[in-house]
């Protein structure tokens, strides 16, 4: 959370900003418990997982602490409890991973704690996090041809899993006989207890400490502030209606032509309103990309914040002051039962944040920014298999991150080299070689960042970061859903398109075959997996930038000097150490058709 | 007479301490960078002379030197350091670039992603793999370390890191790196990641190699133009750097890892203030020139940071006493920004020119200007008169801020004041409630000459009621340089779980690691009696990440197949006390083990510190002048004591101001002083 610049409505400023990095320290010790506490890769090292905390009255109190898709609209997933339950009690922990009651997707598992205070509940605290698998038929989480809810695996719409601060074996049991490698998805479970059960008793303290009355009056001190934050944000853009159209790639069966997905936005800086309205779109498809209510408002809801002052409090006061129009039975709305939504979380939300960002875009500089790259390729895949390293081999499966998609140009910064996907919002972490290697059985023979991928522009996408794996002695089965391989970012304001994602196979022979997008491929140990992500578009005419800037990009490997020569107009020359290229100002000036 | 000295050499002022068999003197000059050592020899030439000895008979009865510098920090500030080369394995030159992908704010995209600390175009790649087991997958392409090294010969390169995957299960081909490296280009420098920092995860290992090696050639220059310096003025004895660990080592051996010297200095904070308190948390703050340091202590711990940051986007990759830097000192220069918001700092006027007052040059208004102005400084009296400050320079140049502010003098000079106060503030809670640790609840140490000018209002802020300004505040890392211990961690890997457990094995590690600890202390001529190894073991529950640390003591036999029960149930114990989870049925993966050696100095541990001879007298000030104060919005007339005729026992009620040589205390109203045994002020907020 951020430093208040004023006071609060009455509420002493000082103590705003206390209990605002209070509350921020609480969602930092949270996010430690689970990083040090939990087990598969995609939670502890990838950080496929987020903190929060809420009003009990669901309001929310930030969205900081971790990745925007699983945070922008948290309190729609604790929302739910207070209908089918009316007696909620302390030592209580709900599970809610059901598209249709709250939830993102069924992967992602929300355990929510209510907290009480003083007798009274005053909060929930939230950790949802991507498990590893979450029992689907397939060995995967992201099912993009699984129509309908049925085939997903297990759903908890709202279940109480603790009663007095005990699990309920039962439950526990049911989790435990259909979720493959049971301990891991434990572990990771426990992970979230620990961090909601550290958060209730901070929160008890903080209450202690300054009183009840006194958090109260901050909580709705706070919200305010974020509320007048953004009313001043949206004053100082300028007022009108934009739309803009982006269009996931196509999925077999699914959508064989792609989804397009089309956002207006209109800015009121008179009513201090932004209204989004994603209703003009396709029906629900026959698949798993539809969105659920859930991601579908926080798609919308990243795409403006990732246009506004980053230091606005991403509060319920905040959220207010975007009204968001959803249609039921829409791909980017609310889903109508039992259609299937396991892959909600990224590819088509990517696509709806990407089309509520392009409105921005065509307020025109400093306005907007290029269109990040997709994600989920085979870098990013879900690996099985059974881990021939012990006496007895041993059933494994994950979602690795090896390589992330590149970031957007913005104007006046190229793009974020790790951004990831818009869903996750740089808050991913890439994981460290040896700790895939030493918890599974595969061989990263390479990962770097790829050459003449970048979109280009005043201000660069950031490149694509390409490798290849294979599994060391067994077969591994990987699992992937691949979106940018056709319709890749886009660049924006002159700037150009970053490269596609690839996921292909390298075979025993050394032959090289591309993969399809959607897919899922058993490889052998004399075979390998090969990825390269999606990079990032450029922001800008490439023939403005700094020529400085584009040897640097060179001399960095990301961009080759024929490129700097065709698509930015700048001359190169070899440096006097014979390795690095230098600007040619006169050569430069002339492509440029400037004076020298 | 034998002399025992710590020199702290800051980046505006070098500080130095010196101890006799029964009192404790201190003095301070200005430091000269980029030449730190002449600075660290004035410093001695004063100790010196006022000891009136010749500076050779003087160093003749040194029998230790112990010194905290920032010749490596201000290399790392300065982008001064060494152009590294990167060795790693083909297929990942972008370890350095990729980090485990940097942490940023969520929605924030108008930033620059940060440049490597070692560029792409000095990263080379060599053919040659281990898998995670230590099978040898592909052998080291010996031509391709050829080539390397001409490539890094074409740039000039000055030291060179080698990290290659899994070098921590099998070091061999980083091994055999280093081999052809001595013969390709035996005069650079050449790190191995695997002998610098064994620990999993290759970013980690990377990054801390190539800083050690970027520091290698800056070090051991310095500490050999220090050595030099010291020989030709005839001293004979010990020098010893202080480490980023909060101990210190020969010199000798900050020269191999010169990592360890980051933040050497800053750390003895801490140190000190463990020494001054018996207090369980204690947050210490050190005011120099140009920065404040901020350390703290738990349980009477000092705080480690396990996953030290060296920037903002870079980790250290090794564990380093937990100190953050912000840019507030005495020397910081008061701004106006186009809007008319008044800033102070990060820049700073440092030594040279100094603040306006120091009538060196200076123009721009400084911290220490507006506290001249505000009448906390006495002009005439400021290092004890030895330098008489300009009063109109520093009234000119806060003036000149309030023209841009349109704001009157006191009401300018308080503005820079405060504001200077709020950004130490930002840094204190930053320690304290950013890691869930209330202010309130804590102790507060003062360091630096200017901070307890600044003391009682920051600590009526943060709602801190008692803190201690040391007799030596002004000193306070040279102080706790006197009184530090030697430190050295050694770490072995040695998996097994609570089931497997081999307690032979365990013990022949032990053995090893408690044998390189002796060397250590050895080197250091510690006496055994004043020897105590700390035992500690890395555990954690399957497919977890992180290991936690837990403490043992082996006993004189070493472990038993029987102790395993205890070792594991303290894991559990420990793992539910910081996580509020665990869980007894599960088995307990042991990952490694250390033995820390720790070598007690000649004033660390409950070795009584000389100290300052105060006499005796009467309560009475030597003076009274006008400071502005705020509260009542206007100057009125204080009683200035003479802080070196407080002695023990003695006390002051605020408003009242009390100064000595090299510090200005500024006691508020309802604020309380009393004198402690050893002369230190112990300051406590009057509960009326």
């Amino acid at each position: 959370m951020t430093e208040p610049a004023a006071d609060a409505e009455g509420f002493d400023p000082t103590l705003l900003a206390v209990l605002s990095s209070r509350m921020s320290a609480i969602l930092r010790e949270m996010t430690n418990t689970v990083v040090r506490t939990s087990r598969s890769s995609v939670i502890k090292t990838s950080r496929d997982f987020s903190c929060g905390i809420v009003t009990y009255d669901h309001r929310q109190i930030s969205c900081e602490s971790g990745l925007p898709v699983h945070l922008a609209a948290l309190s729609l997933t604790t929302r739910p409890i207070s209908k089918f339950f009316d007696d909620v009690k302390e030592g209580d922990a709900y599970v809610n991973n059901c598209s249709y009651t709250g939830g993102t997707h069924h992967a992602d598992i929300a355990l929510c704690v209510p907290v009480f205070c003083e007798g009274e509940p005053l909060f929930w605290t939230v950790v949802r996090a991507h498990h590893a698998d979450i029992g689907a038929p397939e060995p995967t989480t992201y099912l993009p041809y699984a129509r309908t809810i049925y085939e997903e695996g297990l759903h908890f719409p709202c279940v109480r899993f603790q009663e007095h601060y005990e699990d309920k074996p039962d439950l526990i049991r049911m989790c435990r006989m259909q979720i493959r490698v049971a301990d891991v998805w434990y572990g990771d479970y426990r992970a979230q207890v620990g961090a909601c059960r550290t958060a209730e008793r901070r929160l008890k303290e903080l209450v202690t400490k300054y009183g009840l009355a006194t958090v109260k009056a901050f909580i709705e001190a706070w919200i305010a502030y974020g509320e007048r934050r953004m009313i001043a944000a949206i004053r100082a853009l300028p007022a009108g209606t934009w739309s803009y159209e982006t269009r996931h790639d196509p999925v077999p069966t699914v959508a064989d032509e792609g989804v397009p997905v089309r956002a207006t936005l209109t800015v009121d800086p008179a009513t201090a309103m932004i209204t989004v309205d994603v209703r003009d779109n396709m029906d629900c498809v026959p698949g798993g990309i539809n969105q659920s209510e859930t991601c579908a408002t926080a798609g919308c809801l990243i795409g403006v914040y990732n246009n506004l002052d980053p230091t606005i409090p991403h509060n319920e006061g905040s959220a207010s002051r975007v009204e968001i129009l959803l249609r039921d039975g829409c791909v980017v709305g609310r889903p109508t039962y039992p259609v299937g939504t396991s892959v909600a979380t990224t590819n088509v939300n990517d696509r709806l944040s990407t089309a509520v960002s392009g409105c921005f875009t065509q307020m025109g500089r400093p306005h907007g920014r290029a269109e990040a790259g997709y994600s989920q390729t085979s870098g990013l895949a879900v690996i099985s298999g059974l881990d021939p390293r012990s006496d007895r081999p041993e059933p494994y499966i994950n979602q690795f991150m090896l390589g992330l998609s590149g970031g957007a140009g913005v104007d006046g910064h190229d793009g974020w080299v790790t951004h990831g996907a818009p869903c996750d919002g740089g808050m991913l972490r890439i994981d460290p070689i040896e700790t895939v290697e030493s918890m599974y059985p595969v061989l990263i023979e390479e990962r770097r960042l790829s050459s003449d991928t970048l979109g280009c522009g005043e201000w660069d996408g950031a490149p694509a970061t390409q490798g290849s794996y294979r599994p060391l002695d067994h077969d591994v089965t990987v699992n992937y859903a691949s979106d940018g391989d056709m319709f890749a970012s886009k660049g924006a304001l002159g700037g150009s398109d970053g490269a596609p994602a690839i996921n292909a196979k390298r075979h025993s022979d050394g032959t090289v075959h591309t993969l399809p997008s959607f897919h899922e491929e058993i490889c052998g140990p004399d075979e390998a997996i090969c990825y390269r992500s999606n990079a990032g578009g450029g922001y800008g005419d490439p023939r403005a930038r700094n020529p400085a800037r584009v040897a640097a990009t060179v001399n960095r490997g990301w961009l080759s000097h024929e490129q700097a020569q065709t698509v930015y107009a700048v001359a190169l020359v070899r440096a006097a150490n014979g390795v690095d290229f230098e600007v040619d100002e006169a050569a430069t000036a002339e492509l440029r058709g400037q004076p020298v | 007479m034998t002399y025992a000295v710590c020199i702290d050499t800051g980046g505006t002022f070098t500080d130095c301490v010196v101890a006799t068999g029964d009192n404790l003197r201190i003095f301070k000059t200005a430091s000269t960078p980029p030449d730190f050592d002449r600075g660290f020899m004035n410093a001695l030439a004063l100790a010196a002379e006022d000891a009136g000895l010749g500076l050779d008979r003087f160093l003749a009865e040194v029998d230790v030197i112990i010194h905290g510098t920032t010749a490596s920090t201000n290399a790392l500030i300065e982008g001064k350091t060494a152009r590294v080369g990167l060795i790693v394995n083909a297929g990942h030159p972008d370890i350095l670039t990729l980090r485990d992908a940097p942490e940023k704010r969520s929605f924030d995209w108008h930033l620059d992603y940060p440049e490597p600390f070692v560029a792409r175009n000095l990263t080379v790649e060599v053919g040659g793999r281990f898998d995670s087991s230590g099978r040898e997958l592909e052998p080291l392409n010996e031509a391709d370390v050829r080539a390397a090294a001409d490539h890094f010969r074409r740039m000039e390169t000055e030291a060179i890191a080698v990290c290659l995957l899994w070098s921590i299960i099998d070091g061999a081909h980083e091994r055999r790196v280093a081999e052809i490296l001595r013969d390709e280009l035996p005069d650079l420098p050449v790190t191995l990641s695997h002998e610098l920092n064994p620990v999993s995860r290759e970013y980690r290992r990377a990054i801390s190699a190539s800083i050690n090696a970027s520091l290698a050639p800056v070090i051991s220059r310095y500490v050999s133009s220090i050595e030099d310096s010291l020989r030709e003025a005839g001293y004979r004895n010990d020098l010893l750097i202080a480490n980023c660990v909060g101990g210190m080592m020969q010199a000798a051996e900050i020269v191999e890892r010169p990592i360890y010297s980051v933040m050497s200095g800053p750390t003895l904070a801490p140190v000190a203030a463990r020494h001054l308190t018996d207090e369980p948390d204690v947050i210490v703050i050190d005011m120099g020139g140009t920065t404040l340091d901020v350390s703290a202590i738990r349980d009477r711990e000092i705080v480690v940071s396990p996953e030290a940051m060296l920037t903002r986007y870079d980790l250290l990759g090794l564990p380093k006493v937990d100190v953050r830097s912000v840019g507030a000192g005495g020397g910081s220069i008061a701004w106006v920004d186009p809007g008319g918001l008044l800033h102070v700092g990060p820049q700073s006027a440092g030594a040279q020119p100094g603040p306006a007052c120091y009538g060196a040059g200076g123009t721009e208004a400084t911290v220490t200007d507006a506290n001249v102005v505000l009448g906390i400084i006495d002009p005439d009296f400021f290092l004890g008169g030895r330098i008489r400050l300009d009063r109109a320079a520093a009234k000119a140049a806060v003036e000149a801020v309030g023209a841009r502010l349109g704001t009157g003098l006191l009401e300018t000079a308080h503005a820079i004041h405060a504001a200077s106060n709020h950004t130490m503030i930002a840094a204190i809670e930053d320690i304290t409630v950013g890691e869930g640790l209330d202010p309130r609840e804590c102790y507060l140490v003062a360091g630096g000459g200017a901070t307890a000018a600044h003391l009682c209002e920051m600590a009526d802020i943060l709602g801190i009621t008692r803190t201690m300004i040391p007799r030596f505040v002004a000193g306070l890392s040279a102080f706790g340089g006197l009184v530090s211990e030697f430190r050295s961690e050694a770490v072995a890997t040695l998996a097994m779980t609570g089931e497997r457990f081999d307690a032979d094995a365990v013990n022949r590690v032990l053995t090893e690691l408690t044998t390189k600890g002796a060397a250590f202390l050895e080197r250091a001529g510690v006496a055994t009696e004043d020897r105590r190894y700390d035992h500690l073991f890395s555990a954690r529950y399957r497919f977890q990440s992180w290991e936690i640390d837990v403490p043992f003591s082996p006993g004189p036999g070493g472990l038993g197949a029987d102790d395993v029960a205890d070792l594991v149930s303290d894991f559990h114990a420990i793992h539910q006390r910081v996580y509020t989870i665990h869980n007894p049925e599960e088995s307990v993966e042991f990952t490694a083990w250390k033995v820390r050696a720790v070598g007690a100095g000649r004033y660390s541990a409950d070795r009584e510190v000389p100290s300052p001879v105060v006499p005796a007298g009467a309560v009475v000030p030597k003076g009274r002048r006008e400071v502005y104060r705020h509260e009542v919005g206007a100057a009125a007339l204080l009683p200035v004591f003479d802080a070196d005729r407080l002695g023990p026992g003695m006390h002051i009620d605020g408003p009242a101001i009390a100064e000595a040589e090299l510090t200005t205390i500024l006691l508020r109203s309802g604020w309380v002083a009393d004198i402690d045994a050893h002369g230190n002020f112990l300051l406590t907020k009057d509960k009326a």
